[in-house]
């Protein structure tokens, strides 16, 4: 009989394979697939982000635990589906238009996904016009930005205008971050939120999403 | 005492006539200028030319052919995207390495053989020429971790480090015995120190640092000193589980980034190790007045104690304010080492 606690610790302890075996043996056993979502992996992944930010854990472990977060959940999103669960909210993210540095943005993405949000990964340099129509395409109603260069900061800037030109904005909330970027900044531009790391970033999506 | 004899004096454990002054510039000393970053990347000329105006305007203690991570890269045949007036950057879904089997199949380039890695090596050789009596010259190189990122992919590498160990440790390997050679022409070409930047090793933590990281930095580092060259090491971002470390691979600077306390790093490296920087380019540098900077590089001084250098903990960001630069100076001139503690 599948031991579904040890799932926690699978996606804690970075080990893919044995979250995904866990996994299985449990849908096999009819687990609620909710349950094991909501009472082993969302704690997991807020274990590994409490980690995170008091330096037990580092960017290695960090990414280890979503990889086994990612293969557990590509069993189970397919049952949440099927009975029309709705994730806690719909988030586009993305590296703004002309930086390329993704890693940062890939651990947000990874935390907010293991954190209950449904994540639409936009990659890195991308243009204004495609967070909007992504916005459009999937109904967000979270926005995150990233930059790594002070040089390509002022894309953010262009995105919010973007969103606010396409009538969006008023139904999407803008989260900013990246090594340069500041609280300060992110009002300047008008973003809803800054957010130093990605622990951080999961618990602002929370806020102001209500979740 | 000029530039050079200030950071050389500080360097061999003898009294300097005040702080060494050494910022880190790129896009901030393009703009001095007036040149685009993608003229000031591809050409030695472009770059040596800029170096010195920026250190000329503002009193800099030496000059530096740091420009960019993709030299070795580019000359090893990776996938760069080039922009006008920014960094290039490596593509990482495209990596030279996303097959591992290529470690094996591939050769380092030469520094000499006419890429970017030796525009680079021009630069010293210029930089030397036009003002290496008075200002030290900097060369640069990428450690093991950095070089790895980038030719592995940085997503990809940070996996590694669980599923395939050996890979790893090949993988820095290569980049080490790449960027020895690298360092070794562009010490024949004048360079007096070389910066080794190794960004990604803040990322790992103090396990996979300690294993797999500072074995091959501490190789580096010994094999530059064995060609007599002083050695800065800068590795951006947080670096305060790893401090310790860093201290003991005998590097002549430890360059830290705004977000490692320096008072930490002198309880963990000792009282010889002279030790740079570190307020925050973009929060203090950049956005705060004069005043604001002065404050801030102050308490770094005073974290730190001597040996110090002053600098950011990073580069100066493209839109400084000049004054805030001159802010810095200020204090460097006008704080003999030693004698305030």
């Amino acid at each position: 009989m599948a031991d579904s606690a040890k799932l926690y610790d699978t996606i804690v302890n970075g080990n893919a394979k044995d979250a995904v075996a866990i996994t299985k043996e449990a849908l096999a056993e009819n687990a609620d697939p909710l349950e094991l979502v909501t009472r082993y992996m969302i704690p997991a992944m807020d274990e590994v982000g409490r980690r995170f930010e008091c330096e037990d854990y580092f960017v290695p472990e960090l990414l280890l635990a979503a990889r086994a977060m990612k293969g557990a959940m590509e069993l189970i999103r397919p049952l949440l589906v099927e009975r029309g669960a709705e994730p806690s909210g719909r988030v586009v993210i993305g590296t703004v238009k002309g930086d390329l540095h993704d890693i940062g943005k890939n651990l947000v993405a990874s935390m907010l996904e293991g954190g209950g949000f449904e994540v639409v990964d936009l990659g890195a340099d991308v243009a204004p016009e495609k967070f909007v129509e992504a916005v459009e395409q999937k109904s967000a109603n979270v926005v995150c930005l990233s930059a790594l260069l002070t040089v390509t900061m002022p894309s953010m800037k262009t995105t919010i205008a973007a969103l606010n030109d396409a009538g969006l904005r008023g139904r999407v909330k803008v989260l900013v971050g990246g090594a340069p970027v500041t609280q300060q900044y992110a009002d300047e531009i008008g973003a809803d939120g800054y957010a130093e790391n990605a622990g951080a970033a999961v618990k602002l999506a929370r806020t102001i999403t209500k979740v | 005492m000029n530039g050079r004899e200030r950071i050389l004096s500080l360097l061999n454990g003898e009294q300097a006539d005040r702080l060494p002054f050494m910022p880190i510039t790129m896009m901030f000393a393009a703009d001095q200028l007036g040149v685009k970053y993608r003229d000031y990347i591809s050409d030695f000329r472009v770059l040596g030319e800029a170096q010195l105006l920026t250190a000329e305007r503002f009193d800099f203690d030496y000059v530096s052919v740091i420009s960019d991570p993709a030299r070795e890269a580019a000359d090893l045949g990776a996938a760069i995207e080039w922009f006008d007036d920014q960094p290039p950057a490596l593509q990482e879904d495209r990596a030279l390495f996303a097959d591992k089997a290529a470690l094996a199949r591939t050769r380092v380039p030469d520094p000499l053989g006419g890429g970017r890695m030796q525009d680079r090596v021009d630069g010293v050789a210029y930089l030397k020429q036009k003002a290496g009596k008075e200002k030290a010259v900097e060369g640069w190189v990428e450690g093991p971790c950095a070089m790895g990122a980038d030719l592995r992919g940085i997503n990809t590498l940070m996996l590694d480090f669980y599923d395939d160990p050996g890979f790893v440790r090949d993988l820095f390997a290569f980049a080490v015995e790449m960027e020895l050679g690298f360092a070794k022409a562009q010490i024949e070409a004048g360079a007096d120190l070389i910066g080794v930047g190794d960004a990604a090793a803040s990322l790992v933590g103090p396990r996979w640092y300690n294993e797999f990281v500072w074995p091959l930095e501490k190789k580096l580092v010994d094999g530059i000193h064995a060609m007599r060259g002083h050695v800065r090491l800068h590795i951006c971002g947080n670096t305060r589980k790893i401090l310790e470390g860093m201290g003991r691979l005998g590097c002549e600077i430890v360059d830290l980034d705004w977000m490692s306390p320096l008072q930490s790093a002198r309880e963990q490296m000792g009282a010889g190790q002279v030790l740079l920087g570190n307020i925050d380019p973009v929060a203090v540098l950049r956005n705060k007045p004069p005043d604001a900077v002065a404050a801030a590089i102050a308490d770094c001084h005073r974290q730190a104690g001597d040996p110090y250098i002053v600098s950011a903990g990073c580069e100066v960001c493209r839109d400084t304010p000049p004054e805030n630069v001159r802010a810095l100076h200020t204090y460097a001139v006008s704080n003999r080492p030693g004698a305030r503690r």
